[in-house]
């Protein structure tokens, strides 16, 4: 390898390290991430995860440890599919060029130094994370990042002001953003031993007070901020109750102890009465969770939505009593099915909407809306008049009409009316997740009106209409 | 005390438009219920009853919702969000606890502290004395409890006697839009019942009155779209 430095003005190399089937996910996926980084650790110390699913080191020293930037490449790719997972690799000049070399398909790229201009200026402007531009520079007859590095400096500053320059720079391949390496979560960490056991919650509480101060001048010493706080407690008998609370460099100390008490309360309200207590607490630690740098942003909790105190405090509540997850805001998203139509999220946790809602969905059930949507759809059976299945060829053509439903063990019920069968055939180019089924809608003697499918010949009921 | 919670910024308390009657402390309803309701409105502190879950629950709150109420659902895991949606509930003010599971009532006691209005589906029959205990913690906190059940306290009970559903036939047409009569009775045997007939829902999913032709089988007034069966 040759100790040349690097160009004047010319960033340093960077290796990434993507996971694509974890960027689509928050929650426990972030944690899983953790596996990879620690992967990574081993090949460079100091890791910056930017988000889960990717993370960054500094390439040149490993490079020339592991035998060259290639060697460097595959040794990791190959440590990190040895556990069962799948990655890229790009290494390039600087993170940003590094990054869209990692999405290179099929397995990631690797840009030879100097090279990255040329690697970039193929790339279309979407690229940039900035929707505005990216709207506005095609528009203008900018399709690449090649071009966009071809105007004069001053000419995009003075057009597209200050995210004009840096877009302009990223397009040179003269990226600003410096890695911030990772130190691993459990240095940051901090724990107090409680020698005996304590019964009552308040010393518990008094001491988190404490230690969240701590954990903040750690974390601010660094300059990092926790996406998360995770509060482990450990009781006597040695049970533990771990649970990660939102953060975003938001809590203060009190904020930290406070939710500390929601957790003791919660969980002693679901000991059953009579069962001897835990024997007190031994253990309290504060673990903070996915770092960041500290920018000083502050996410809102309740999406786009203003939230007031009250409401956050009273569902964060609710998740002390019955866990993170049991506590969930509905997300509307696009899709044919009722269910598909609407996913929950974790309340305190960042929304994916999966399916956009504004597509035309061809094929979905036209409104109304059903206001009872089954979270797994419910057996059931038709029977036309003579008491027979009722069938669908793969012509559509109906065995007889339907005339009697009978869900799970429940009375018949006579059909009043009905309608379809709607045919639907989805995603009848891959095996795994084609499905071909015929929709009705069934009006029951009793006034109720149910959404109803039928898929190699047994009927479900997807959604109640009333 | 200076949380961290105070950097989110607070909202201002529900505030009703002139035009809904609302006096104070009255959370707002869509104007199909306004005659249903003795007070016009649903009565901060109060319970309320709705027949089994429903549309008529979600109807029933979708005002408030609209007007900026937060609202809460405990234990119904079979919400349909896009019907919610479509009555005028605001999904971004929507909370889903599915599964209470046992502690039911602490949750629902937690959330009616913070939430304006709480749905309940409750898993049995609560006892007397629970009862009361939530009932008075709506009082303490003013905000409103549906439930969709058997509440003997209940200050108001609205229930659905009768539906058609209209546009769907034998073998053609769809679903299209449901008359229904609601029946509002009081606390107080004095209390006269009122009923009226609403399109719950309407071929848009949206809730109306649906004047008082009782008996005929009235199409929805809106000239019908051809009912294609769209597949």
């Amino acid at each position: 390898m040759s100790r040349r430095p690097a160009a004047a003005g010319m960033p340093p190399r960077v290796l990434v390290l993507s996971c694509p089937d974890w960027q689509q996910e928050d929650g426990p996926a972030a944690r899983a991430f953790e596996a990879v980084v620690g992967v990574a650790t081993e090949f460079c110390p100091q890791v910056e995860v930017l988000r889960p699913g990717v993370c960054a080191f500094a390439a040149r020293g490993p490079a020339r440890y592991f035998g060259g930037e290639a060697e460097l490449a595959t040794k990791i790719a190959a440590a990190v599919s040895q556990r069962g997972l799948a990655c890229q690799v790009g290494i390039a000049d600087g993170l940003f060029a590094a990054e869209l070399a990692a999405r290179a398909e099929p397995a990631g790229l690797l840009v030879p130094p100097g090279k990255t201009p040329e690697f970039l200026a193929g790339l279309p402007v979407g690229v940039l994370d900035m929707p505005d531009l990216c709207e506005l520079l095609p528009r203008l007859g900018i399709e690449t990042l090649g071009a966009l590095a071809a105007l004069p400096p001053g000419e995009a500053a003075g057009r597209f002001g200050a995210e004009g320059t840096l877009a302009c720079r990223l397009a040179r391949g003269l990226d600003p953003r410096p890695l911030v390496p990772q130190r691993p979560a459990a240095d940051l960490s901090v724990q107090m031993e409680f020698d005996p056991p304590v019964e009552q919650s308040e010393p518990v509480i008094f001491a988190a007070k404490a230690l969240a101060d701590e954990m903040h001048d750690r974390l601010a010493a660094s300059g990092l901020a926790c996406v998360r706080v995770q509060v482990v407690v450990r009781c006597a008998d040695g049970r533990e109750l771990a649970r990660l609370w939102r953060h975003d460099g938001l809590l203060t100390a009190l904020a930290v102890a406070e939710r500390v008490r929601w957790q003791l309360d919660g969980w002693r309200g679901e000991l059953p009465d009579g069962e001897p207590s835990a024997g007190g607490v031994a253990l309290l630690r504060l673990v903070p969770d996915q770092l960041v740098r500290a920018t000083g942003r502050q996410l809102a909790l309740w999406g786009d939505c203003v939230i007031s105190d009250r409401v956050a405090r009273a569902a964060i509540r609710v998740q002390a009593m019955l866990g993170h997850a049991a506590v969930t805001r509905p997300v509307v998203s696009g899709g044919r099915r009722p269910a598909e139509q609407a996913v929950t999220v974790p309340f305190g946790d960042a929304e994916v909407p999966l399916r956009p809602v504004d597509r035309p969905w061809p094929g979905h059930i036209p409104a109304p809306a059903p206001a009872t949507v089954y979270p797994a759809p419910i057996p059931a059976t038709v029977t036309d008049d003579r008491g027979d299945a009722v069938t669908v060829s793969g012509r559509a053509e109906l065995s007889g009409p339907p005339a009697w439903l009978r869900i799970g063990g429940a009375p018949v019920r006579a059909i009043d009316h009905w309608a379809g069968p709607w045919p639907v055939t989805q995603r009848w180019w891959d095996p795994g997740q084609a499905v071909r089924q015929a929709r009705f809608q069934l009006v029951t003697q009793d006034g109720n009106a149910w959404l109803a499918v039928v898929q190699d010949g047994s009927w479900q009921l997807e959604a109640c209409y009333d | 005390m200076g949380t961290g919670a105070a950097q989110v910024i607070s909202l201002s308390p529900v505030r009703h438009r002139d035009d809904v009657l609302a006096g104070e402390g009255l959370l707002p309803v869509l104007p199909a219920f306004r005659e249903l309701l003795p007070a016009g409105g649903l009565q901060r502190g109060s319970v309320l009853t709705s027949g089994d879950w429903g549309l008529l629950c979600l109807a029933l709150v979708a005002g408030a919702s609209a007007d900026g109420a937060w609202c809460a659902v405990v234990g119904v895991p079979s919400v349909g969000v896009r019907a919610a949606a479509d009555v005028g509930l605001d999904p971004a003010r929507l909370l889903l606890v599915p599964d209470p599971g046992r502690s039911w009532p602490q949750v629902v006691a937690s959330l009616l502290d913070g939430f304006d209005v709480v749905l309940l589906r409750p898993p049995d029959r609560p006892p007397a004395q629970l009862r009361h205990r939530l009932e008075a913690a709506a009082r303490r906190y003013g905000s409103v409890l549906v439930v969709a059940g058997d509440w003997p306290g209940a200050s108001a009970r609205l229930t659905v006697t009768d539906a058609q559903w209209t546009g769907i036939g034998s073998g053609h047409g769809r679903l299209q839009a449901r008359r229904a009569r609601v029946v509002a009775g009081g606390r107080g045997a004095g209390e006269r019942a009122r009923s009226a007939w609403l399109w719950l829902p309407g071929p848009d999913g949206s809730v109306s009155m649906a004047g008082d032709a009782a008996g005929e089988s009235g199409d929805y007034p809106a000239a019908p779209e051809r009912l294609r069966s769209s597949g």
